[in-house]
Formats: structure tokens, C-alpha cells, sequence
């Protein structure tokens, strides 16, 4: 044992943790929680709200977990009898004032009170005599509602505020029961990460007015997401509803966005349901688009790709994957080839108080991977050698009526491999449909080189495909054959054959939080083509 | 011998019928002046207490077509809580909840399909409105198919009784 661990034993269990450690982390470990309210992992802990008192032995009284310090051979006990009489009353206590109306609170089955009221709490209450509090509900700011009355003042976002968000808007005004979460006069709450003290609450509180009664907590299908609001790449959970994705939270990842999101990239979501999708391959016949089966355009694809030469434009969004920006680029490696990534800029909005944390200026989660495949964010140098090039592929983008106007004129033919289809591209020789960024499995680069994986959320519409699997088809060759990737992972693999920063990679190394890629400088592992004209 | 056998006793010279034709007249005259036993459904119902047959009543408990219960301004009882769609195992019930302009909950959109409905009665024992209900109804017939998706508006106008799942007096069936 080195000088640093200490051995304590929680409920029987032995474990060594660091020195330091709060006992609520030290139980973590041990695989046994300790129910809590005020406690947050990345907010400082007040011990406030006296739910995760544990009875540790030699202590003269129960003491808070989430601020007492493991010691070396300290024996705690979560589950003792006194240590559960203690939550008891401290439950007894919340629901004095705490309504009932769970059948109408959106919290509810997700909800920390109602969990452990049901797990340790009394079944009915001693106080009769009084009716229950009651404040009107108040409107904080731009999507948060504040409920008085379901609150249980455990203040985590009051310290969400001052502490982490560094503007102290919220605070608690009044004492004893008429306590309750007050706002500064003529402030609003309208930070641009505001959004998080409606995931930190532990209670149905603080409420999302864009999520306000849309689904119930059990409704939802969570998947593990990576945010495609910026270069940040907060990782996410995209929750969906009968295939519709309803709302973005936070997932924790300690080294990347912690738990927190901001609120662009909450409210992000909308685009990913988009009912006017392509649904069938378009392929021009006359002055007509035809839809037709699979088969009929990949062979249309190969054909423009294999028989011809000279100079090929791609215009990428920088939402696309890793894996469909390498095997569309790898697909049109016989040409001479400029590739573009699109990113819209917004103002950066740091988040105070966490190292690395902001939401960028660049609007494009997969800009850094593009990057490193090749692609250039000049944007329109690309849009003006298109109309020369033989070929021009369109990732996905959506393109502004200045560049729709360049293509127009275009002399060779134009590939839509997209999710809507404008009017602008009626002069597409080929419109095939491809997944949005919920539809498939694929991974980001984010800023700091770290690749990260996201999964599929909701269901493809019609016929549509990822890119990378358009791609791999070609690539392959016709008919069926083997070295086409049927799955993500094995499209990965694809890249490490001609970048050698993905060599030797698979999706089981990324693993849970993503993996930095190696060291080497940005564009040095660029193909030369294309990139050497400039 | 093995198997019993009954060996009727036939008569064996001609009899006169006029006394057993007579026997049996006085069995179906007698028949005429008895209480009667048939119900003339559709005319008679059961579940008409005063003039149907008191003894054939449907149960109080029995589950039929829902109905959805209303306070005293009419409006549905039902908060959209949305436990009725998660316990259904027919999966019958269609709930959109939304708000109104005092702030409160309510369904948009609240559907039943009685064609897909089991009649097990769990939304009504979950409902904690005491909001829907099932009904001691059977009476279901339409002339078409889509009349049997029961709206919002449909089940708060039916008027029949609705269903005690259990007997206040003996909740747990002992």
C-alpha cells in the first residue's frame, strides 16, 4: 500500500482509496450509494440537505459522507439501523411541505426524492394539522420554470451559479419554512449554460419549459451521444421518444465536459427529426429525378467515379462522421481532389469555472477529424473550383443560395449524398439519401484530438444509409463483396489503412470516454493531392 | 353380463295414445301459467334493475367499455400522467399530454382502442385521478370499424355505470 491510499471498510466491504477522498465517493467505489441530495461530483459540497449522514464507528454522532474525509481503518456503516432512521426522518421532514402531484411533475421516475421515499421512507405522514406551502410557479428564464413548492432547497443550483457558472443570479432568500430559491431583482436566468440546473436538480423543481410535458421519464430510450453543437464535443445522451429524439442531457465524461451541457446544445435537437427526408437514391433521368433501388445507384456511382479523372470538389458538413468523410474521400482518390468541410461560427461562450470547457466558435463537432483527413475549413475556395472540377460531391450540407448558384454552372456532375434536397441542386446527376448523425454509429474528433464514439438513437428513414457505407460499396467494387464495412466499426478500421493516425485503432480502444489521438501536428498526415494545389 | 343393459319394457299389444297425449298437454299448459324464465333481450336488459330480471344483473365488478370521469365544471379528471399507456398490456391507450392555460396538465389527445382492449381494468386501478374507468357495459356494436377508437370527448359523454373493481367491503377478495 503506498502512502497515499488509506483502507476504510463501508458496510463490510474493504476498499483503499485515495487520501481525502469523501466518504460518498469512497461507498461509490465500493459499489454501495449513499443516498444524497446537496452532493455533486463536480460542484463544491455544502452538507446541507443531512441525507447521506452514515454512522462511522468511534464518531460521537452520524456524520455527513459527502464532506467527512476517509481515515485509515474507519469502519462506516450506510445501512445500520440508525444511519437508515436518520434518512427516515430526513425524509419525513422533505415531504412536509413537498406536494404529491408526481402523476403531473415531469420529474417523476427520474426523480431522487421519489426514489428514496420509496426505498427508505415512511408510508404515510404524521402532520396533519397544516395545510402544505404553497408559492405560484416562476418563470427564472428563457426555458427554466421554478416550482416552489416541490423544492427541497438542497441548493445545487444556487452553487451551480456562483461556483461553477460564476454568475451568482440564484440564491436562498427567507429562512426556516418559508425558504425558498430566489432570483436577483430584474436578473434573469439566461447564462448560456443555464440550462444545467435543471439536470442538477434532484427533484422536479427546476423544469425545462422545451421538455415541459412532452415525455415521461420511463418514455425514453437513452443512447450515448456525442454532441454535434461545436468542436467540444460534450458528450450526450440523446433522449428519444416513439423515434423522435425529444431531448439532449448531459453524460458525464470527467475529462471532456464533466456533467455539464450547454444550451445550445441542448436545444440543438430539432434538425435531427426533420420530416422531409430523402427517403429513396434519385437518379436524373431527362430533366427528371427518378427514384430507383440501391443496386441501380451505386452502379450510377461507380460509373461516375471510376471512368473519369481530373479534378474532384468535395463539399462536406463538418457533422458528417470520421468514417464517411475518410471513405468518401478514400472513394474519389483517382481524382485530383479539394476537400472542404463547412463550419458555421457563433460567438464562444466559456463555461467560468471548468478548465477546457466552452461552447466554441466553431460550430462543427467533426472539424478536427476532417482536418486530419484531409479536408481544409476553407470553405470557399472550395465552392468556387467546383464549378471546373469533373466531379463535385455534396456531404450533407446545407448549402447557401450563393453556393447553390456556383453549382448551378457546374461542369461536371454533381453527387448529393444528403438527408433533405433542396431545389437548388436540381441539376443533381445523383441524390442519394444518407443517415443524420441519430441515425447511425460513427465517431468525432473533437478539439483537443480526442475521438470519441456515438451510437445510434433513432431509426433510419426509408432507404437512407450512412455515407460511409455509399462509400464502402463503391470502394469495394460491384456486386456483393466482402471487403465492403456492414458495420461502423469495421469502417473505422478502413481509415487506418491510408491515415496512418488511425492505424492499428479499433472502436473497442476508444472505449467509454474517447482516446486522444497521437501526438503528430495537424495536416502533416494530410494526402498530399488536392492540398498541394494551394 | 358384463355391462349392464337396460331392457325396456315395450307393451306388447296396441295402446290407446289420447292418454299419453293428455299427460303431456297438462305438462305444457302447466308451463303456460309458470313464471318465466327468458329474458326478451333486447327489450328486457339486464342491466336495467327495474325492469329486467333483478337476478341477472351483470356484476358490479364486471369491465367493459371505458369511461372517462369529470369535476364539476366538466372537465376530464385526467392529468395526462401517462400510467395508463405504461401499464396497458394491450397497449391500446394513445396519450398526448399538454398544458392549458392556467398551467395545468391535461390530455391533448387521450384514445382508447376498444378492439385491441384485453378488459383486464388495470388503467382504472392505476389511475391516481380516479380519471378513467372501465364500465359494467357490453353493448358495443357500430356499423363501422373506426367507431371503436374511443376519443376524449366520447368517453366523457357515456353515461354508464362505471365498474367497482373490488368490493369496498372486502377489497382483497378474502
Amino acid at each position: 500500500m503506498t502512502q497515499d491510499l488509506v483502507t476504510v471498510t463501508i458496510d463490510g466491504i474493504s476498499i483503499a482509496v485515495a487520501k481525502g477522498t469523501p466518504i460518498i465517493e469512497a461507498a461509490k467505489q465500493a459499489g454501495i450509494l449513499v443516498p444524497h441530495y446537496c452532493y455533486h461530483p463536480s460542484l463544491p459540497s455544502p452538507a446541507v440537505c443531512r441525507m447521506c449522514l452514515v454512522e462511522v464507528e468511534k464518531a460521537p454522532k452520524l456524520m455527513p459522507a459527502c464532506v467527512t474525509a476517509v481515515a485509515e481503518g474507519q469502519v462506516v456503516h450506510v445501512n445500520s439501523d440508525t444511519a437508515k432512521k436518520a434518512r427516515e426522518g430526513v425524509l419525513e421532514f422533505l415531504l412536509i411541505n413537498h406536494p404529491l402531484d408526481c402523476p403531473i411533475c415531469d420529474q417523476a421516475g427520474e426523480c431522487e426524492l421519489q426514489d428514496y421515499v420509496f426505498q427508505e421512507g415512511r408510508a404515510g405522514t404524521r402532520y396533519r394539522e397544516y395545510a402544505k406551502r404553497y408559492s405560484p410557479v416562476e418563470d427564472f428564464g428563457p426555458d427554466i420554470l421554478y416550482v416552489p413548492n416541490r423544492c427541497i432547497l438542497c441548493t445545487r443550483c444556487v452553487r451551480f451559479m456562483e461556483d461553477v457558472a460564476d454568475t451568482p443570479v440564484l440564491n436562498v432568500s427567507e429562512r426556516g419554512d418559508r425558504a425558498f430559491i430566489g432570483i436577483s431583482q430584474d436578473q434573469r436566468l439566461d447564462h448560456p449554460w443555464a440550462g444545467n440546473v435543471v439536470d442538477l436538480c434532484p427533484v422536479g423543481s427546476l423544469l425545462s419549459k422545451d421538455f415541459l410535458h412532452k415525455a415521461r421519464a420511463w418514455d425514453l430510450d437513452k443512447s450515448a451521444s456525442v454532441c454535434p453543437g461545436c468542436t467540444q464535443g460534450c458528450n450526450v445522451s440523446l433522449d428519444t421518444r416513439d423515434d423522435v429524439v425529444v431531448r439532449i442531457r448531459p453524460r458525464p465524461n470527467l475529462e471532456v465536459n464533466r456533467h455539464f451541457i450547454c444550451d445550445h446544445g441542448r436545444m440543438n435537437y430539432r434538425w435531427l427529426n426533420r420530416g422531409d427526408r430523402i427517403e429513396a437514391p434519385l437518379v436524373r433521368n431527362g430533366g427528371r429525378h427518378a427514384a430507383t433501388d440501391w443496386d441501380t445507384a451505386l452502379a450510377r456511382l461507380e460509373q461516375l467515379t471510376r471512368g473519369a479523372s481530373g479534378k474532384a470538389v468535395i463539399l462536406a458538413s463538418g457533422r458528417a462522421s470520421t468514417e464517411s468523410l475518410g471513405l468518401v474521400r478514400r472513394m474519389l482518390d483517382r481524382f485530383d481532389v479539394t476537400a472542404a468541410v463547412y463550419v458555421p461560427l457563433g460567438e464562444e461562450a466559456p463555461l467560468a469555472n471548468v478548465p477546457n470547457l466552452a461552447l466554441r466558435r466553431e460550430r462543427a463537432p467533426n472539424l478536427h477529424g476532417a482536418e486530419l483527413l484531409g479536408y481544409t475549413p476553407e470553405w470557399d475556395l472550395a465552392v468556387r473550383e467546383a464549378p471546373g472540377a469533373a466531379l463535385v460531391v455534396v456531404l450533407d450540407v446545407d448549402l447557401s443560395e450563393a453556393d447553390e448558384a456556383a453549382l448551378a454552372g457546374a461542369r461536371g456532375a454533381l453527387v448529393v449524398l444528403g438527408t433533405v434536397f433542396g431545389e437548388g441542386l436540381r441539376n443533381a446527376e445523383l441524390v442519394l439519401p444518407v443517415t443524420n448523425m441519430a441515425e447511425e454509429n460513427g465517431t468525432y474528433v473533437n478539439r483537443d484530438r480526442r475521438i470519441q464514439r456515438y451510437h445510434q438513437a433513432k431509426s433510419q428513414p426509408g432507404m437512407a444509409r450512412p455515407a460511409w457505407w455509399v462509400a464502402g460499396e463503391v470502394l469495394a467494387g460491384s456486386g456483393p463483396s466482402p471487403s465492403a464495412p456492414s458495420t461502423a466499426a469495421e469502417a473505422f478500421a478502413l481509415l487506418g489503412e491510408r491515415w496512418p493516425v488511425f492505424a492499428g485503432l479499433t472502436y473497442t480502444d476508444l472505449g467509454f470516454t474517447g482516446r486522444i489521438l497521437g501526438e503528430a501536428p495537424v495536416g502533416a498526415l494530410a494526402p498530399s493531392s488536392g492540398q498541394g494545389a494551394r | 353380463m358384463a355391462i349392464g343393459v337396460k331392457v325396456m319394457k315395450r307393451p306388447e299389444r296396441q295402446v290407446s295414445y289420447v292418454r299419453a297425449t293428455l299427460k303431456g298437454m297438462v305438462l305444457t299448459f302447466k308451463h303456460m301459467f309458470e313464471k318465466k324464465v327468458t329474458m326478451q333481450y333486447p327489450e328486457e336488459k339486464s342491466t336495467d334493475r327495474d325492469h329486467g330480471m333483478g337476478e341477472w344483473s351483470i356484476s358490479p365488478r364486471w369491465r367493459g367499455t371505458h369511461r372517462m370521469l369529470t369535476d364539476e365544471q366538466g372537465r376530464s379528471k385526467c392529468v395526462a400522467c401517462g400510467l395508463c399507456p405504461q401499464v396497458c398490456p394491450a397497449n391500446c391507450i394513445k396519450l398526448v399530454p399538454g398544458e392549458d392555460e392556467q398551467g395545468n396538465r391535461y390530455p391533448l389527445i387521450y384514445e382508447i382502442d376498444e378492439f385491441r382492449c384485453v378488459f383486464c381494468g388495470y388503467c382504472q386501478e392505476v389511475c391516481p385521478e380516479e380519471a378513467i374507468h372501465v364500465g359494467v357495459h357490453f353493448e358495443n356494436s357500430e356499423y363501422s370499424r373506426d367507431r371503436f377508437v374511443y376519443d376524449l370527448e366520447r368517453l366523457q359523454s357515456q353515461t354508464h355505470a362505471v365498474s367497482t373493481l373490488w368490493d369496498p367491503t372486502d377489497p382483497r377478495g378474502e
